[in-house]
């Protein structure tokens, strides 16, 4: 019985430790999205991304998947991206996601985080342009071209 | 005019503070319902001697990683569910700064698979292509980190 005791306590005090960081997380991603249309003028054009994928890159890289999954779809789905651009902005997030939260909570409980952003970025970045410079993929794309603006599910 | 101006200002400030730290919060509550039982169920499994018997069965694989066997619990549970249960899984079995930076890579590029899969999706890529991508990535990156972590230690 005592055993529970103890487990709910340490969980508890892990909880607080993740509270203090997503805590002042969340506020600042509140503050980010008053900011958004700021950055769409931004060009990312090495890896074949242009200023409309800023965005959901963006949004994916320092909120993450779950949490940005809003902005993300709304914006692939309304501006024009094309679908190839849309493929390269979810391999490099698939790869390099939520960058800050999941470092933060991985560094509570003694992860080195240098090394986790540092590993991931360079992975994400050199995959991307990888795919972007290689020929069959590029041949998978240009066969399709978009229709009206919408991604064709 | 310029009094009311600041009011609104300081108006919007508040209410996007106020909103983040909802967020926060309901962020936490989600974050307990998770942490708490997988913490106490892994707190069982040690105390029950269990661990062992785990360890040894998943050790050959995840040596591949440079990892002990019972932290293929935490890689599961980060795959499956998500990062927090991840993490309420590792943090009992209190494993080395290269071991939880090496887990934390793996899982920070494949993790919460079902929900985010669900996202993917929805963006209109071939989610399981990105799907398959995210895994293999996670365990290539697990045994690079290996790797450059024993060449330059």
């Amino acid at each position: 019985m005592e055993i529970i005791f103890i487990a709910l306590k340490d969980s508890l005090a892990l909880t607080l430790k993740l509270l203090c960081i997503i805590l002042p997380l969340s506020i600042s991603y509140e503050f980010l999205k008053h900011r958004q249309s700021s950055i769409e003028k931004k060009n990312f054009a090495v890896f074949g991304i242009s200023g409309k994928g800023f965005i959901p890159l963006v949004t994916g890289i320092i909120i993450g998947l779950t949490y940005g999954a809003g902005v993300i779809i709304y914006s692939l789905r309304t501006t024009n991206t094309t679908k190839k651009e849309a493929f390269l902005i979810l391999l490099f997030l698939s790869i390099c996601h939520a960058i800050i939260e999941d470092t933060l909570i991985f560094v509570v409980i003694g992860a080195n985080g240098f090394i986790l952003i540092g590993f991931r970025f360079a992975l994400a970045i050199t995959l991307t342009y990888l795919l972007y410079r290689s020929r069959l993929f590029n041949a998978q794309f240009n066969g399709f071209p978009r229709k009206g603006g919408r991604i064709e599910q | 005019m310029l009094v009311q101006n600041t009011l609104l200002h300081m108006n919007t400030f508040y209410s996007t503070v106020k909103r983040g730290f909802l967020n926060g919060i309901l962020i936490t509550y989600k974050m307990v319902k998770v942490i708490v039982p997988c913490y106490i169920a892994i707190e069982f499994i040690k105390h029950l001697g269990l661990i062992e018997v785990i360890s040894a069965f998943f050790k050959p694989c995840m040596s591949i990683f440079g990892l002990p066997g019972e932290s293929a619990l935490g890689l599961m549970a980060g795959y499956f569910i998500n990062l927090y249960a991840a993490i309420a899984v590792i943090t009992p079995l209190q494993l080395s700064s290269k071991d939880m930076t090496t887990i934390a890579l793996m899982l920070g590029i494949a993790h919460s698979l079902p929900i985010e899969t669900g996202v993917t999706r929805q963006t209109g890529v071939n989610a399981w292509l990105m799907l398959a991508a995210r895994v293999v990535f996670s365990l290539f990156a697990g045994i690079v980190i290996n790797l450059v972590w024993k060449l330059f230690s």
